[in-house]
């Protein structure tokens, strides 16, 4: 599903986050991405949705050598996959329904295709009954939810989530980790980058940690950290 | 794989479109309430950009319709030498006529050509002495088949036997053309620099748009918006600031050019000016397509930064 060969990323004010990865995710799996801030964690997915272009090596996000992709077919990339971020990315001047159809409206969805695939995509992050607010009536797990019903609206084979509990409260956490578990049991592929200690540990999936640019742990059902 | 819209079904892309036009305009509409004051000043800059290449079109025109009222009036002139007889005269007449590039020649005698020299100046006198001692020569006009050979017929009529003199009216074509090529010259200048200008005033415009609407950007760039998905509603915005100020531009230039020939006109009624018909195409045109590229290219620069992402 995603691979990454030698992949080594400098910024041009000399910041070097990523260092020699290469790292492989087959079709299916749910993957942590942990370390302490700052280690390349957002980078790593940047690379994956094409916000940015490695310095060396190579990417491959399903069939896509994504390295290589012109501007033009960058579009294409980003609608076989979905982003969730810390901070939701909602538009608050529109409805929940109007901000998850507005993922579908700007690839050129028709319109009476529209609406079921939103009610779907809401249906499953539990919030059906929601539909007609605006985010700013919501709490932030329930802002949370509706960013990733945006994200798999287009039913994509890969999900990325930058710190999506980041922002949220214990229980808010464990609402968006579920959501989460119910997309990735649906086929998706999840990458999830985080510093949440507690639900890295009881969810017990693959976990790839990272230490100043470089992988220095990937264990299958792993923990928060080795010495936890 | 996802099929793209267009091949679904037709008719679905058909109503697709139709949707996407009318909330591309309803955007741009939006843009244009949301920056009033900057939108009025991007198009009252614009306007005045384009009221300077309208004008310089209308003088062009109405140059070019002088030098070739001017061309056609070419002929030239060859003053005879004194002291020849009537025959001498016909002789002369004939081999010039002979000459290749002359049309037509026409024999002036010397109280004809004072006749003439009276009638331009008026009877204001002071002709008498010269009626008795008249000083000018006998002349020969020749009618040129183009005025393009007024040179060379020249030089070889200066050459003839019994030809003591040679004028003609190429001077004033060359200064004419002259003027219109300066002309474009100040003209294409001040245009570019007002463009410059313009341009400025609306990549400013548009940029505020576009950072108004930067995070509904942002997402479209993140679930896989073409980029000229985003790009459409800032260029039909750039678009309509652009032809709203030339349309301002012609109605302003059309007035002040029916005036003005009206007046002209009436004052100098020799000077060929272009009518207001013939006038309307060109500069509706020049003006039209400088304030949509100017629209456009300025709302393609604001949105270059946003789209890079």
């Amino acid at each position: 599903m995603v691979q990454l060969q030698d992949v080594t990323k400098s910024y041009p004010n000399g910041v070097v986050a990523l260092r020699g990865i290469s790292l492989r995710v087959e079709p299916g799996e749910f993957v942590f991405v942990v370390g302490p801030t700052g280690t390349g964690k957002s980078t790593l997915l940047k690379l994956l949705y094409r916000a940015e272009v490695p310095t060396r090596g190579r990417v491959f996000v399903g069939n896509r050598d994504v390295t290589r992709l012109p501007a033009g077919a960058v579009a294409g990339l980003r609608r076989s996959l979905g982003v969730v971020f810390q901070d939701f990315k909602l538009l608050p001047g529109r409805t929940v329904f109007e901000n998850v159809a507005f993922a579908l409206r700007v690839i050129g969805t028709p319109r009476e295709a529209i609406r079921p695939r939103v009610q779907r995509a809401l249906d499953l992050v539990g919030l059906a009954d929601r539909a007609h607010h605006v985010p700013g009536h919501l709490s932030g797990g329930e802002q949370q939810r509706v960013s990733i019903a945006r994200a798999i609206v287009n039913n994509p084979s890969l999900l990325l989530a930058d710190e999506p509990t980041g922002n949220l409260d214990p229980n808010s956490s464990w609402e968006i980790m579920q959501v989460l578990s119910r997309v990735n049991l649906r086929g998706t592929t999840v990458i999830m980058t985080t510093h949440n200690k507690t639900v890295v540990d009881i969810l017990r999936r693959r976990v790839v940690q990272l230490a100043d640019g470089q992988i220095v742990r990937d264990q299958v059902r792993g923990l928060y950290a080795l010495d936890a | 794989m996802r099929l793209t819209r267009s091949r679904r079904h037709p008719i679905g892309f058909l109503r697709g479109v139709v949707e996407d036009a009318t909330s591309f305009a309803a955007d741009a509409a939006a843009g244009f309430r949301r920056n009033g004051l900057m939108t009025a000043a991007a198009v009252t800059t614009v306007m005045v950009a384009l009221l300077v290449v309208g004008a310089a079109v209308l003088l062009g025109l109405n140059l070019a319709r002088v030098a070739s009222a001017v061309e056609a009036q070419v002929e030239v002139v060859a003053f005879l030498q004194e002291g020849l007889d009537g025959e001498g005269r016909a002789r002369v007449t004939s081999a010039l006529a002979g000459l290749p590039g002359v049309a037509s020649v026409h024999f002036v005698t010397r109280d004809e050509a004072l006749r003439r020299l009276q009638d331009q100046l008026g009877s204001g006198g002071g002709f008498d002495d010269l009626v008795k001692t008249n000083p000018l020569p006998d002349s020969v006009e020749l009618q040129l088949t183009d005025p393009v050979l007024a040179p060379t017929v020249a030089q070889a009529v200066s050459r003839q036997p019994g030809v003591s003199e040679v004028t003609y009216g190429g001077q004033v074509v060359d200064r004419v053309v002259a003027l219109s090529r300066s002309v474009r010259l100040v003209a294409g200048l001040l245009i570019a620099f007002l463009a410059g200008v313009a341009l400025i005033v609306v990549v400013n415009t548009i940029r505020l748009t576009v950072i108004a609407r930067r995070q509904e950007i942002e997402i479209m760039h993140l679930v896989g918006a073409t980029r000229w998905f985003i790009r459409w509603p800032f260029l039909i915005e750039g678009l309509l600031q652009g032809a709203a100020a030339a349309g301002g531009a012609v109605i302003v230039l059309l007035l002040v050019y029916a005036l003005g020939v009206a007046r002209l006109g009436a004052s100098l009624p020799f000077l060929p000016l272009v009518g207001m018909r013939e006038v309307l195409e060109p500069v509706a045109a020049a003006v039209l397509l400088g304030g949509a590229g100017v629209g456009v290219l300025g709302s393609m620069i604001a949105i270059r930064r946003f789209l890079a992402t």
